[in-house]
């Protein structure tokens, strides 16, 4: 018995093919294993249980239609083949269109059935596909998912490889690498699942189950790989629907489900490989040698079993003899004022997914998003579904109200009608939530923008105005406020000093316990008076700087003790503030409610009645539009729950009214045409010193087509716009589609500048 | 293929004398923490209370509070103890740690009991914990040879099924035994609650409240009757 097997990589994230050579010998002490390799750089090359070795040249050069003809001559002469690399697994099915019956690999229609993320033979099994979306559709999609999702998220590349994406631009560089690497914008952006790892593993053969094994990580390396494990028998709830899809798919070989286990006990599927996996040694120690049994179906060679089983397994380094025909290659030289050696994966496994793409093996569907109803072609480089964001129509309803041919650029684009329906969406929902014994108030940040319009409009959608510094109290007053709609809140609220309004303000919160003694100080003196004053919360857990926090035991007593000083004749309030779009929407809600707590705890222990709390947002106009108003009423009531002397609820939209209140116009100045080509890259006479929210948020840019007048978003694609500024990292958008016939001097539109895109724009190389 | 469980409990082969062990501390309550009635310890269980809750990060309640174990190292703690002084602790003794870890498990409106174990460990371990505790003048009737007493939460998931928690270690205790170091001997799970389940699921045993039982072993080799 002669039986091939590939994948002999055996470094921290090991292939399998050592085990499965480990697990044929033990069955088979007399077969002559062959191992199969792509570089004499993997070490499992050297691994004795393999009787010899068929190198060939690594995936790039390899020539594919020799090999398949080399292969296929071994299988007709009675050798079997099993593999233990993925890619290669596609390639053999595209080989092997009916199949080969010693090629113990599934076919091409299995394996798009269990292709990443959608999974779609999962259907039945006790499992669910974490939420997931495709990066073809566009960047203001994905950021409203990875806000959703907490910024919890990994940036998955199609057949490897995953990257945790914590922030705006860490996304937008990855996706570039992985894009590049990958030969493919078909990537996919799926939510991280907090839990324990475990896996079942199975041998099938012609649609029919062998034997089955449950395994759970009990150690992991560093790269979340398998170090150690257990191995037990797959609950019958599982292995029902298994036995099922596994008749549907004709499946034949290993295939390993990787899931993770949440807290609650549900079992998140993160992906089906097509092969057993590099830790199936440890399933054979556990008495169910599945390489071995498969074997066994496909021959009707008995296979020895095994007596001395133990379930739990672990793993150690060895050094082993290298054998005396495949000496170590030598190690590639650093390159100068380099780190380390730059080596790529030795085997060449991007080639082949370069080489795959190009003959259209494995053009996969049903991976859109998160309900799969995705579609594509797969193909190698650009796709053509990838989608334009849409805008409201008040935007482009504001537009008409500008010349764009005599508009001097950049310029800032104020839209009027968008920015008076926001407030009074606002105002109206504030109004609608306020009963006779509680008034829910909004106040309007100035920090955000103080563009004197929104101002204007805030104060007559009867919102409060919130003041970081007591210039910005001045621009309030000046602006038509009255000093008893002021809220003053911030490390350097007292900046500068001799502009205190004498009349009473409507709140102050304090920043810190010397923060609240000075206030305390002031109105002893008379010279502060404020209708409600408080202290704004900075609870544990929070990486803030701001806030008086309560992350001990002492810390918690001295707030207590401080709250005791505050005058009794005012009334007592809670601030707190965190930007619903860092943290993301679900972890913002946690953060309400674990405020609403250590406000309870806070009331019992200083005997203080909270009667103001002041919750602040940052909220993404997108995520705060979302809600019909019933998750906020919840919020209310939640609220009146926990502190029920609670008589005014301040809240502060923040950025979902200014950021898309503006716009920011510049011109394309030029680029290279070609008549091949896509435009890479492009120079535009606006800069990140009008757009500094770029690397946290991405904009959604408009261009007014010459024939129809009709504004178009642009889409995702491969041109760079370049701001004006001599600065490397001044890129206004990366990878956005230039439409056809668009010229230098034509003006685009960058939408959502309105909150800190404008407040925090800066004046560089302008002279 | 059907697996079936060869799950075979070592009685006479065991050398570990489990029996004297669930004698010596058949009279050991569980552990709690003393309130002296004023707002000192009221303001250190609204701060652990509400620490907790700040430090679920939206996740489910049924994860185990790690960051009490975090925040305070295992070691002697003087009994009785009153919630003031324990938060004040850099160290916390397994009972300490599970008091806290009930009353968390309990705010957060999970079902929770108070769990005893006995594990085994080593002569070499056991010597070295005699000898810190000593050190701390502490008293260490929970050393047996080589088998310890020690503290954690039975946690209900649902039902009657319950998750042993150790908050010592900070995860949940493997249900599949098979002695040896750090093994788990016997459970005993305190559930004097008139309206508590009369019996107990961990993983496939059943675990009968307010005594001490001795936990089945599992041999790895469930696989033989696949093997025949
Ligand atoms: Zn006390």
């Amino acid at each position: 018995m002669k039986i091939y097997i590939s994948g002999l990589y055996s470094g921290t994230n090991p292939q399998p093919g050592i085990g499965i050579a480990r697990s044929l010998r033990a069955a088979y002490p007399d077969a002559t294993l062959v191992g199969v390799e792509y570089s004499n750089r993997c070490s499992g090359i050297h691994w004795a249980d393999l009787d010899e070795m068929w190198l060939q040249r690594p995936w790039e050069e390899l020539n594919l239609e020799v090999y398949a003809a080399d292969i296929k001559e071994a299988l007709d002469a009675g050798a079997l083949w099993i593999s233990g690399v993925d890619l290669e697994i596609m390639w053999l099915a595209s080989v092997f269109p009916e199949g080969h019956k010693n090629l113990l690999t599934p076919s091409t229609a299995a394996l798009k059935k269990i292709s990443k993320p959608a999974v779609e033979a999962h259907k039945g099994l006790p499992v669910s596909i974490p939420p997931f979306v495709t990066t073809e559709r566009s960047d203001w999609e994905l950021h409203a998912f990875c806000r959703q999702h907490g910024w919890k998220v990994w940036l998955k590349g199609p057949y490897y490889e995953a990257v945790r994406t914590h922030g705006w631009d860490v996304f937008d560089r990855v996706r570039t690498l992985l894009s590049r690497a990958w030969s493919t914008e078909r990537l996919f952006l799926q939510t991280h699942v907090t839990g324990y790892e475990e896996s079942v593993c199975f041998s099938a053969y012609q649609g029919e189950l062998i034997d089955s094994v449950y395994m759970r990580k009990r150690e992991l390396t560093e790269e979340g790989k398998t170090w150690a494990g257990d191995v037990t028998e797959v609950p019958e709830e599982f292995t029902t629907p298994l036995r099922r899809i596994i008749k549907e798919l004709n499946w034949t070989g290993g295939a390993e489900l990787e899931m993770v286990r949440d807290m609650g006990g549900q079992l998140w599927l993160l992906e089906c490989n097509p092969r057993f996996p590099a830790w199936i040694y440890g399933s054979t120690l556990a008495g169910h040698n599945l390489p071995a049994l498969l074997v066994e179906r496909a021959t009707g060679v008995p296979a020895r079993r095994e007596v001395n089983v133990c379930e739990e397994f672990t793993r150690v380094v060895l050094e082993i003899p290298v054998r005396s025909q495949f000496p170590l290659p030598s190690l590639p030289e650093p390159y100068p004022g380099g780190i380390g050696h730059s080596m790529k994966h030795p085997s060449g496994t991007l080639a082949l997914a370069e080489r795959l793409h190009k003959l259209h093996v494995m053009e996969s569907d049903g991976n859109g998003n998160g309900n799969g109803n995705g579609n594509g072609n797969g193909h190698h480089g650009r796709t053509n579904i990838a989608e334009a964001p849409v805008v409201p129509s008040s935007f482009i309803d504001d537009l008409k109200a500008y010349n764009f041919a005599e508009m001097e650029t950049p310029s800032w684009l104020f839209l009027e009608s968008t920015a008076s329906e926001l407030f009074k969406r606002a105002a109206g929902l504030a109004s609608k939530l306020s009963t006779s014994t509680l008034t829910v108030t909004n106040a309007y940040s100035l920090k955000t923008n103080p563009d004197e319009r929104l101002l204007r409009i805030a104060r007559e959608s009867g919102f409060l105005a919130e003041a970081i510094s007591l210039l910005e109290v001045q621009k309030a007053l000046q602006t038509g406020f009255r000093p008893d709609q002021v809220i003053l809140n911030g490390p350097g609220k007292w900046w500068p000093e001799g502009l205190l309004p004498t009349s009473p303000i409507h709140a102050v919160f304090c920043d810190s316990i010397a923060d609240l003694k000075r206030v305390v100080a002031s109105m002893e003196r008379k010279e502060l008076q404020a209708k409600i004053v408080g202290v704004r919360l900075r609870t544990p857990t929070v990486g803030s700087r701001f806030g008086i926090p309560v992350d001990t035991p002492e810390a918690l007593k001295k707030l207590v003790d401080a709250i005791e000083l505050l005058p009794r004749e005012c009334a007592f309030g809670v601030h707190f503030h965190m930007a619903s779009s860092n943290i993301g929407v679900g972890q913002w809600w946690h953060l309400y409610e674990s405020v609403l707590r250590w406000c309870r705890s806070i009331e019992t222990l200083a005997r203080r009645q909270i009667e103001c709390l002041d919750v602040g947002g940052g909220w993404f106009p997108d995520d705060w539009q979302s809600d019909s108003g019933d998750q906020f009423a919840a919020a209310i009531a939640r609220a009146r729950n926990f502190l029920p002397f609670v008589k005014q609820i301040i809240s502060e939209p923040g950025k979902a009214m200014a950021q898309p209140s503006m716009a920011v116009a510049m011109r394309l100045l030029e680029f290279e045409e070609s008549s091949e080509e896509e435009v890479t890259e492009a120079v535009v006479d606006g800069s990140i010193a009008e757009l500094p929210m770029h690397f946290f948020q991405p904009h959604r840019i408009l261009r007014q087509d010459k024939q129809t007048g009709e504004w178009q978003t642009l889409k995702h694609g491969k041109t760079h716009l370049w701001g004006r500024l001599c600065m490397e990292h001044d890129v206004v958008a990366s990878n956005v589609e230039l439409p056809e016939g668009v010229r230098p001097g034509d003006v685009l539109v960058f939408c959502d500048a309105g909150a800190y895109d404008r407040s925090m724009s800066y004046v560089f190389g302008r002279g | 293929m059907s697996l079936a469980e060869g799950k075979i409990e070592f009685d006479e082969t065991d050398f570990a004398d489990t029996r004297a062990a669930m004698q010596k501390w058949e009279h050991f309550p569980a552990s709690t923490i003393s309130h002296h009635g004023g707002q000192c310890c009221q303001i250190a269980r609204e701060w652990v209370l509400s620490t907790d809750y700040s430090q679920l990060n939206a996740g489910n309640p049924l994860t185990g509070p790690r960051w009490i174990r975090q925040k305070y190292t295992w070691g002697a703690s003087t009994w009785p103890i009153y919630w003031c002084e324990a938060v004040e602790q850099k160290k916390l003794d397994c009972g300490a740690l599970a008091a806290l870890t009930q009353e968390v498990f309990a705010a957060r409106g999970v079902r929770s009991y108070h769990a005893q174990f006995i594990q085994q460990y080593s002569e070499a371990a056991t010597r070295q914990w005699s000898n810190s505790w000593n050190c701390d003048e502490a008293c260490v009737h929970w050393i047996k040879e080589d088998l310890i007493y020690h503290e954690g939460c039975a946690v209900a998931v649902r039902d009657n099924e319950i998750r042993l928690w150790d908050p010592s270690a900070g995860w949940w205790v493997n249900p599949r035994q098979f002695g040896g170091y750090g093994g788990l001997l016997a459970v005993r799970v305190f559930a004097p609650q008139f309206n508590a389940p009369t019996g107990f699921l961990w993983g496939t045993q059943r675990i009968s409240p307010n005594q001490w039982q001795k936990i089945e072993r599992v041999r790895g080799d469930f696989a033989v009757a696949a093997a025949k």
